[in-house]
């Protein structure tokens, strides 16, 4: 090593330290007051009908989302890469966007432009019956805008990495477009659409700035988990805010470590 | 390995009305998605004029909440950069028991809501917390006060310059700082001098990542500040105050500016992501 | 671009040098206020009188503090560590979290009236020309009208509007419900069936509701008073049967005393008792328990036909378990509701 051992002990000492004040005490503060009741009193927080709800909700929007975004993410992907269009580096930079920009803007944005009284939020309530904010509807949209980049930037590394000629031949040989997309595109991207579809799945779980102006906090109707915790903090709920605490780090964690994982698997079958 | 996307020519189609339907379906998407929001707002923020939106901006709270969310958002940078170089050094360079847990452990904050991280905090440091007693005794404040916004904010970024040095230390291998150390050179003079350079645009790319995080932070900040006005408010609490007494074009110019602000980060992010596959 | 940057950067610097001072420790010549959401635009108003009031007395200027959040919210964030010198909020019993924490020592019902600053009632807000014809309780348990109220977890007025709703069937006075527990648990249920929003506080609903959402919101009167005088046109329909708010204020002196600041702080509460800061209550539409005031501005506020308060149901201490409690009626009927889906 470059370093002499006292050198590099202290510099792993300072890394433990850091890491420990911000992660692991914390995280340790949080599970201990979830199961201060033993896990019995943990699962009868989570099962409480209202938080359970919100579980689900939290559960079936993220999932509706990442479907979603799975496909669109992908021909977002494709689209960028395989052609040209005036435009197209301007539309690039912005496919980030969500990333930079504050979800708590993400959220007062989809208001101003979806509430009842904009026109256009009147306009679906009228005309379609669509009532966007304040119902999951407006939940799902805010999740998407949120992970967008997510798919489009694990798949489109991997689409580059396709040699068009493969395409080619294959149109020439007279396969549909279709055949082509399945038999060569899918399976040499579908790693990628994976890992995002998974990483914007584990992000949804835990939105909340973005969530709480557009959804409406009504348990059993359109309250997620994240904004359920809120509630709970603010009545002194201690033990539900932090049993539904334990769950979504626990589920979103899970999901990262297996998107961790499968990384790491395919980038070594790939070295080969 | 292209370095920016170049568009591949159009191949022979069998179906001449692929490509026009997917364009305009995923034009349409990004459209729908995020141009017509951020249009949207724009809009509003401007609808009665440049001057009052300007004079918005001018508003002693105003400015005190961008200069909070500056100043929170500089030091969660700072703090994050320090102790995330070391973290990524000791992660990829060292070897010791616990190295993978310790590697996994840095995502935490991707899977921690926002709320909940403001609540860990008031676990540790509230009045019912496990170190109240003896923060008491010394006479500092954490929760409700900038201290403790200040660990939420770093908390949330924490992992983004870790996660963006990490794979630039391992591409750039052992045989550079190996060979400096053979000819003499100290263990910082080779980071100094060797490592640093090759990992410089990888940590400004996580940098910018951290500071665009740490500005948009709401969730946490709102459950551990408090809320008081001109004291503990960032500007996202005072969007989000603003919207709750009915100064929608002060929350619409506020959002506009955070808006505007991530652009230019934006804009940075894609700067630096050329630059770092280009080194690598 | 790079020059934009370290533009950016300067400007950024500068906002930094001015949001220092803010780090700096509490300091004399301030006291903070923890309020709930409804009574913003009043306090704003009297605090300039009141730092006229001090310079007067003491020579000093007074800074004021204000925060302001859904009054159980605010009750735990001070009981959990937010170091407000007076809490002024919507319920008795979330004053007693903060007592109950052992942060009040004095005696706060003995000043003002039995420790109330301000009155109000509960009352609707309908859209301009009302509609849908609501005029009482039973209208709206109509099918297909939609409601909002706040969430009795963190907001003061929430509760209140319950309470309301509860008493004034438990009463018998609702029509098409039996007097009695079962009647009020059966209009509760009705009401609550047609609830589209759940907001944290009661500013938080009335802004909902001003952005298009429901036909109808149960809330204090005073925020519908606010409203129409920043410009809603919305219109306020008075129940025949409603409870009397009423809304203590207190000095937290387990903050206050170690600050420095129990004299500022007892000063201004109890200016908010004076006959001036009673009438700025009244113009942002609270009832004034000032008698001098309320005499001024009865004419303002009408007396509904019955009105009375949380005593007759039993006082606090049987309604915030019995009805919010995790088994109280309020739980009860939500899960009731949701499982009949």
């Amino acid at each position: 090593m470059a370093k002499t051992n006292a050198g590099a002990l202290s510099l792993r000492v300072t890394a433990l330290a850091y890491l420990a004040f911000m992660l692991l005490i914390p995280l340790a503060a949080v599970l201990q007051d979830g199961f201060r009741n033993g896990a019995a009193g943990f699962l009868k927080s989570l099962l409480n009908p209202a938080a359970w709800h919100a579980f689900k909700l939290t559960l079936w929007t993220a999932f509706l989302m990442a479907a979603i975004n799975a496909v669109m993410g992908t021909l977002t992907a494709y689209v960028l890469v395989r052609y040209s269009f005036p435009g197209r580096s301007l539309i690039n930079s912005f496919i980030d966007l969500p990333f930079a920009i504050p979800t708590l803007v993400t959220g007062v944005m989809l208001v101003i432009l979806y509430g009842p009284q904009q026109a256009l939020g009147s306009w679906l309530k009228t005309h379609w019956g669509w009532q966007i904010i304040f119902a999951p509807t407006g939940i799902v949209l805010a999740l998407l805008f949120v992970t967008f980049p997510l798919v489009v930037r694990t798949v489109e590394p991997l689409l580059m990495e396709i040699d068009p000629d493969q395409e080619e031949a294959s149109r020439t040989l007279g396969a549909s477009s279709w055949t082509t997309f399945w038999r060569i595109l899918f399976p040499a991207i579908l790693p990628g659409v994976l890992t995002g579809t998974l990483l914007s799945f584990s992000r949804a779980l835990g939105e909340f700035g973005s969530v709480v102006v557009v959804a409406g906090n009504i348990p059993f109707k359109s309250q997620t988990a994240a904004v359920y915790v809120w509630g709970e903090i603010e009545s002194q709920n201690q033990q539900g805010a932090s049993a539904m605490s334990v769950m979504l780090v626990a589920l979103s964690f899970f999901v990262i470590l297996l998107v961790d994982w499968f990384e790491k698997r395919r980038r070594s079958v790939h070295a080969r | 390995m292209p370095v920016e996307i170049k568009p591949i020519k159009p191949m022979i189609q069998r179906n001449p009305w692929v490509r026009p339907c997917l364009l305009s379906l995923v034009l349409g998407y990004i459209a729908f998605l995020i141009f017509v929001p951020i249009g949207t707002l724009f809009f509003s923020a401007f609808s009665e004029g440049a001057v009052s939106f300007f004079k918005v901006l001018c508003r002693w709270d105003v400015l005190h909440a961008f200069g909070l969310t500056f100043f929170l958002s500089l030091l969660a940078v700072f703090v994050n950069a320090v102790f995330g170089l070391i973290i990524a050094w000791v992660l990829v360079r060292h070897d010791f028991p616990g190295k993978k847990f310790l590697n996994a452990l840095v995502d935490l904050p991707f899977a921690v809501s926002p709320v909940v991280a403001g609540y860990m905090l008031i676990l540790l440091f509230g009045r019912t917390g496990w170190c109240h007693a003896w923060l008491q005794a010394a006479g500092i404040k954490i929760v409700f006060s900038l201290p403790g916004m200040a660990i939420a904010t770093a908390f949330v970024s924490l992992p983004f310059v870790i996660r963006e040095v990490m794979p630039v230390l391992q591409e750039i291998g052992l045989e550079e700082e190996q060979a400096a150390h053979t000819l003499g050179a100290n263990g910082w003079q080779t980071f100094w001098r060797v490592t640093f350079p090759s990992i410089r645009w990888g940590l400004l790319y996580g940098i910018t990542l951290t500071f665009a995080r740490a500005m948009g932070e709401f969730g946490a900040l709102f459950v551990v500040s408090g809320a008081v006005s001109g004291e503990t408010e960032t500007a996202t609490l005072f969007v989000f105050r603003a919207m709750d007494e009915r100064m929608y074009q002060e929350a619409y110019a506020v959002s506009v500016v955070l808006a505007a602000v991530s652009f230019f980060v934006l804009l940075a992010m894609e700067a630096l992501k050329k630059r770092v596959r280009e080194e690598v | 671009m790079k020059r934009l940057f370290r533009l950016f950067f300067i400007y950024g610097c500068i906002l930094t040098v001015i949001a220092l001072p803010a780090c700096a420790q509490k300091k004399e010549n301030e006291i903070t206020l923890g309020a709930y959401t409804a009574p913003r635009e009043a306090y704003r108003a009297i605090i300039p009188l009141f730092q006229k009031y001090w310079q007067g007395k003491t020579g000093k200027n007074i800074k004021v503090k204000q925060s302001y959040l859904g009054s159980g919210a605010q009750a735990r964030a001070i009981a959990g560590g937010f170091e407000a010198d007076l809490a002024a909020l919507s319920l008795e019993s979330d004053m007693e979290v903060i007592r109950k924490a052992g942060l009040i020592k004095n005696d706060w019902r003995k000043n003002g009236s039995l420790g109330m600053v301000t009155r109000s009632i509960v009352i609707f807000a309908v859209r301009a020309g009302n509609p849908k014809n609501i005029h009482d309780w039973q209208d709206l348990a109509k099918p297909g009208i939609e409601i909002l109220t706040p969430n009795p977890k963190s907001s003061g007025g929430a509760m209140w509007n319950i309470l309301a709703l509860y008493g004034a069937a438990q009463r018998g006075k609702v029509p098409g419900y039996e007097a009695g527990n079962q009647g009020a648990r059966n209009l509760l249920k009705d009401v609550f069936k047609n609830v589209t929003v759940l907001d944290k506080g009661a500013r938080e609903s009335i802004i909902n509701f001003e952005k298009g959402i429901g036909d109808a919101l149960i809330t204090y009167e005073s925020e519908v008073l606010v409203g129409k005088k920043s410009g809603q046109n919305y219109e306020a329909v008075m129940p025949s049967s409603t409870i009397l708010i009423e809304t203590p204020l207190a000095v937290v002196d387990g903050y206050a005393g170690p600050h420095g600041a129990l004299a500022p702080a007892e000063a201004f509460r109890d200016f908010l008792w004076s006959r001036e800061a009673q009438k700025i209550f009244a113009d942002f539409g609270l009832r004034p328990v000032n008698p001098e005031a309320a005499a001024e501005v009865s004419s303002q506020f009408p007396i509904p036909a019955d009105l009375w308060t949380v005593e007759d149901l039993g006082g606090w201490g049987k309604v915030v378990p019995g009805i919010f409690g995790p088994g109280g009626i309020f739980t009860a009927v939500m899960e009731g509701i949701e499982k009949e889906k």
